[in-house]
């Protein structure tokens, strides 16, 4: 068939359907946007950290390594230049430091190297050299970051590494000409002796990076590994990206099984909106199957009308996950900063753009052909009727109903992570037990019928059986179904995640009753370390009970960054009892206050085939031999969390510096007036700040939520697509049925009988849709928070969200009422005329 | 012409039981030839229909349109023939909403090589013909129902057809619209000298027909009492009292 005329049909036809393809081409663009969003987010996340270090590292391909932020004599680097095999090495201190402004702070990495080693270095490191800063007492930071904390160049600003707070000189302010990309990494440049001054680590470095001779690479590293002696990491130069990946996995792939989810209910909110022009559709098949077109024609015609369908949703939905993307999706979760440098620069993979695209295209292709298909490929009959088989089919649906509520059993038992697989089946499983939900919806309009008289109800019972109106019904049905369903196992789960992640914020600030920490948006978890001075201060303030020594810090262990928290021994639960998963609480709590034992997280446990009761070797700065006492949830920290004591992990890490007072106030005493005694005890040049344990908990729950953003902004938008869906769905209903309106009208029905037999049908097909909906809505919310879980590694806490599903069916039906009351009742206003024209 | 010989049609069902739906039928329509159909509900007429549009393929017999023989064309070759050789006339009016009268008879030349100007230009004489000249671009909801049904008649005459197939083109029309539609079919029939068979209920067919058939239990009863009959039976009750 000449495309042409393929083109000039979807035209003509065009004009007859246009709200309906509007409806199906919103659907498929909400899946798509959520899709590409999602990668987006992704994509720019991972890729902003290589960025980062590609700007410090430069062709170094080997590092060594501190494990602690105390770092390692620089004398080392003479040694490793003496090595054989090595062409290059460069020493750099990082520091993590809050610089703050007239604006505001923000957490940063202060990166520092020797002037002579500058031009080895990355762009970041060379520009260090280029503006003439080593010979200033000055830092130079790039101009978003000026810009967010309100610096310009000469300006001074306050740094606080650790607990000290020291004033500095703004000495340059990049621009993205100069170091690219780099502008937005939340980096800050100093000369190495100035930035050892700062951070009261005079002679000392963080990483020692080093370029070998060509294929002497393991030579050097043998070298290398001979002096760090056990101490410090060998590694490649591009390791933290490793160690980021890992960290950013689960929250990639909760957010990426997320966006899949609501891109299939997307998908089949789109696909509703096309049933509602099947009808519309198999006439036309029919007519022109009649005519003589051949099936292949007929397949080109509807190719197109998908490919274009297809086309225009998917480059709307582009275009709208772009814009998500931007306002809503961004690419840095804030907790991952706590631990890397990540930067803030939107990344958009032509791969992403591709599969988004791609599936928008498969998404129309399937939502046009597959209801169609049997008009295509079966026999045509000039008679209109039941359908041969049907009670054949009918069971088979219901059997295959039962096979798919029966797979995501297996999901949940054998391979929580194929969520996907078990949400898919769900949702079959939904649409398959949809005809029989309706056949007893009419069961019950019948009878109710019969019982109650009324001819509304009698009316809308003889709707609901009527073989024309199947499709419709089913289709509102399904879109409530869907709503509900989405809503209710997407949010449920989220739900669950949040509230595991809120109980494990509330269990750690919870081993005192008032905190003195080195503040900073980038120490919520407690990991700087300062020098322990005034604990005894602080002890002697009235109203104070005791002052515990909290003790904790980031380590690379294996292939992750983990994070050590070391309560005082004095703790009663040194493992707060909703993050234990294996071990007697007791035992567990007396073996870990004896020392020489360590909770590890489970993941932390499998990736080393430990079990409790074995012995492994903590990697500290001073390895140490522990046994595991218990296994943990990851505390909320996705790499993973090991509790120590903090004796043990004084130990450990060769150092006596803590990284926050936890104390506890008198009986009686409000926590409240010990922190502003603190406060004053402190005095305000003090880098440490007094905070109650509910202020923290405050701060860790915004943490946690920014953390899961992207989940509840999915979540958000699957419910204003299930509402716009349901709107657009009764819209459609209710457009549909005019003539038919005016029909009864001709018969003598009055309007108020016509809309009062709308809103029973709709209301009887939105409750059976709305309840299947919720009811595998909650078997759905089951599967995902299982499936976060495992995949997270998160303290999920398990609950049915009643709230949940009150909310999500009293939006959608809200939604559908609103439509119902107002349209319903001018579409039953129609005017009998529109029938008698001739 | 159209031709059909000792042409057979048993459907199964179940059980063991088979209805004979069109049963060793024999008959003809020779070009300029316009022939009714009558028979009851389900007496074979739509079966008949169907096979005679290679819809469907017969148990046993032949058909044949011209010199071509129908009744074993593909799936394919079946489509090929109901776009170029035959025109076929449905009770029911599917015209596309919100397209104009010229585009709804111009659909089925889009199957075609034409493209949509020569498609216009061939359906535009036929149209006129019809008496829809100045309602060429109106939609079908400013169409009366009359109307409607002329331009689903010209979509079925557009390619040319050898062979016309009417089945019950009166049935949602008035009499007096009825009555214009059956005079069009008889003049296109007799004008352009193609076969037309047209199964329908009306009696006043019978008065356009050049002959009429009666088709019961899948066989032509073709002596008069059972043709008056079948008229009667067919007759509105409020026409002949």
């Amino acid at each position: 068939m000449r495309l042409r005329n393929i083109l000039l049909l979807y035209r003509v036809r065009l004009r007859s359907r246009l709200v309906q393809e509007v409806f199906a081409v919103l659907g498929i663009a909400v899946g798509v946007a959520l899709l590409l969003s999602s990668q987006i987010a992704r994509a720019s996340l991972d890729g902003s950290l290589p960025q980062s270090l590609d700007g410090v590292v430069g062709n170094m391909r080997l590092q060594l390594d501190a494990r602690s932020p105390q770092g390692f004599p620089e004398r080392l680097l003479a040694s490793v230049e003496g090595l054989p095999g090595v062409v290059a090495a460069m020493p750099v201190l990082e520091q993590r430091a809050t610089l703050s402004g007239p604006r505001g702070q923000a957490s940063i990495i202060l990166a520092s190297t020797a002037a002579r080693s500058a031009g080895l270095g990355g762009p970041l490191l060379r520009h260090f050299a280029a503006t003439q800063l080593e010979r200033q007492q000055a830092i130079a930071v790039a101009l978003p970051l000026a810009q967010a904390v309100g610096l310009s160049p000469l300006q001074v600003a306050h740094l606080q590494i650790g607990s000290r707070r020291e004033q500095v000189f703004i000495g340059a302010v990049l621009l993205e000409s100069e170091i690219g990309a780099l502008t937005d990494s939340p980096a800050a440049m100093a000369p190495l002796p100035y930035a050892q001054r700062l951070s009261g680590m005079r002679g000392r470095v963080t990483s020692i990076y080093v370029q070998s001779a060509p294929g002497r690479e393991g030579e050097v590293r043998r070298g290398l590994r001979r002096l760090a002696a056990g101490r410090l990491n060998v590694q490649s130069s591009d390791f933290a990206v490793r160690l980021f990946d890992q960290a950013a996995g689960p929250a990639n792939k909760s957010a990426l099984l997320f966006a899949t989810l609501s891109a299939l209910v997307g998908f089949l909110f789109a696909l509703n909106a096309i049933l509602f022009t099947v009808p519309q559709r198999r006439g036309l098949v029919e007519d022109l199957r009649l005519d003589g077109y051949s099936r292949r024609m007929i397949v080109e015609v509807l190719l197109f009308d998908a490919l274009v369908l297809g086309a225009v949703a998917s480059a709307l939905g582009l275009l709208l996950g772009d814009l998500l993307s931007v306002l809503l999706f961004h690419g840095s979760p804030g907790y991952l900063s706590f631990a890397f440098s990540v930067g803030s620069r939107r990344i958009v993979p032509a791969l992403s753009v591709a599969v988004a695209f791609g599936s928008g295209m498969l998404a129309a292709l399937a939502g046009v052909l597959i209801p169609l298909r049997g008009d295509i490929f079966s026999r045509l009959s000039l008679q209109a009727g039941a359908r041969r088989g049907a009670r054949g089919a009918r069971h088979a649906a219901e059997v295959l109903a039962v096979i798919c509520l029966a797979i995501p059993v297996a999901v949940l038992v054998a391979a929580p992570r194929a969520a996907t697989l078990g949400i898919v089946s769900l949702v079959a499983a939904l649409l398959l037990l949809l005809p029989s939900a309706n056949r007893a919806i009419v069961a019950a309009c019948r009878l109710l019928a019969r019982l109650r008289g009324g001819r509304a109800l009698h009316l809308a019972a003889v709707e609901l059986r009527s073989d024309s109106n199947r499709a419709r019904s089913l289709a509102v049905a399904a879109t409530g179904a869907i709503a509900v369903f989405a809503s209710v196992s997407i949010q449920g789960a989220q739900g669950n995640l949040q509230r595991g992640l809120d109980d494990s914020v509330r269990d750690l600030d919870g081993y005192a009753t008032l905190w003195a920490t080195p503040y900073g948006p980038g120490n919520l978890l407690m990991t700087t370390a300062f020098p322990a001075a005034s604990a005894r201060r602080i002890a002697r303030l009235s109203g104070v009970q005791s002052v515990q020594l909290y003790r904790g810090g980031l380590l690379d262990y294996g292939s992750r960054r983990t994070w050590v928290i070391a309560p005082a021994r004095t703790v009663a639960h040194p493992v707060p009892l909703d993050q234990l998963v294996g071990g007697n609480p007791a035992l567990v709590a007396s073996r870990l206050r004896s020392g020489g034992w360590a909770a590890l997280s489970q993941g932390i446990a499998a990736e080393h085939h430990l079990h409790v009761g074995q012995s492994f070797i903590l990697p500290s700065p001073r390895p140490t031999t522990l046994r595991v006492a218990a296994l943990i949830t990851n505390m909320g920290w996705p790499p993973g969390a090991i509790v120590v004591n903090a004796d043990d992990y004084a130990r450990a890490w060769g150092s006596t510096d803590v990284s926050a007072y936890g104390i506890t106030p008198d009986p009686g005493v409000a926590p409240a007036r010990i922190a502003r005694e603190l406060r004053r005890a402190l005095g305000p040049g003090s880098a440490l700040v007094a905070e109650t344990t509910r202020q923290r908990e405050l701060r860790g729950r915004a943490a946690s939520r920014q953390a899961l953003a992207s989940l509840l902004q999915i979540t958000s938008l699957v419910l204003i697509a299930a509402v716009l869906a349901m709107v657009a769905a009764m819209g459609a209903l209710i457009w549909q049925r005019r003539p038919h309106l005016a029909d009864m009208k001709i018969d003598g029905f009055g309007r108020g009988v016509l809309w009062r037999a709308l809103v029973v049908e709709t209301a009887l097909l939105l409750v059976g849709g709305c309840f299947i909906g919720a009811l595998l809505g909650l078997y759905g919310q089951l599967l995902l928070s299982h499936a976060l879980a495992v995949v997270t590694d998160f303290p999920v806490v398990y609950a049915l969200g009643t709230p949940v599903v009150l909310t999500s069916l009293g939006l959608v039906t809200f939604a559908a009422f609103v439509v119902l009351l107002v349209p319903g009742y001018l579409a039953a206003c129609v005017r009998p005329s529109i029938l008698l024209q001739d | 012409m159209l031709e059909l010989r000792e042409l057979v049609k048993h459907y199964n069902v179940g059980e063991g039981e088979r209805v004979r739906a069109v049963d060793g039928l024999t008959m003809s329509v020779a070009a300029g030839e316009l022939v009714a159909l009558y028979g009851p509900s389900g007496s074979g007429k739509s079966t008949l229909l169907m096979l005679i549009a290679a819809l469907l393929r017969p148990d046993g017999g032949t058909i044949r349109v011209g010199d071509r023989e129908i009744s074993s064309l593909s799936e394919h070759d079946g489509a090929r023939y109901r776009l170029r050789d035959l025109g076929f006339i449905r009770q029911s009016v599917s015209l596309v909403p919100g397209v104009s009268a010229l585009d709804n008879a111009a659909l089925k030349l889009l199957g075609t090589d034409l493209n949509r100007r020569q498609a216009h230009r061939r359906v535009s004489p036929l149209l006129e013909q019809l008496g829809l000249g100045g309602r060429l671009h109106h939609c079908p909801d400013q169409l009366s129902m009359g109307e409607r049904q002329r331009v689903m008649i010209a979509r079925a005459l557009s390619t040319g057809p050898k062979l016309v197939l009417a089945d019950e083109p009166t049935g949602s029309l008035d009499s007096r619209r009825g009555r214009e539609v059956l005079e069009l079919l008889a003049a296109i029939c007799h004008e352009r000298l193609i076969p037309v068979l047209l199964v329908t209920h009306d009696p006043r067919a019978a008065t356009f027909a050049d002959r009429a058939h009666v088709l019961h239990d899948g066989r032509l009863v073709d002596h008069e009492p059972a043709l008056d009959s079948a008229l009667d039976s067919a007759l509105d009750p409020v026409e002949t009292r």
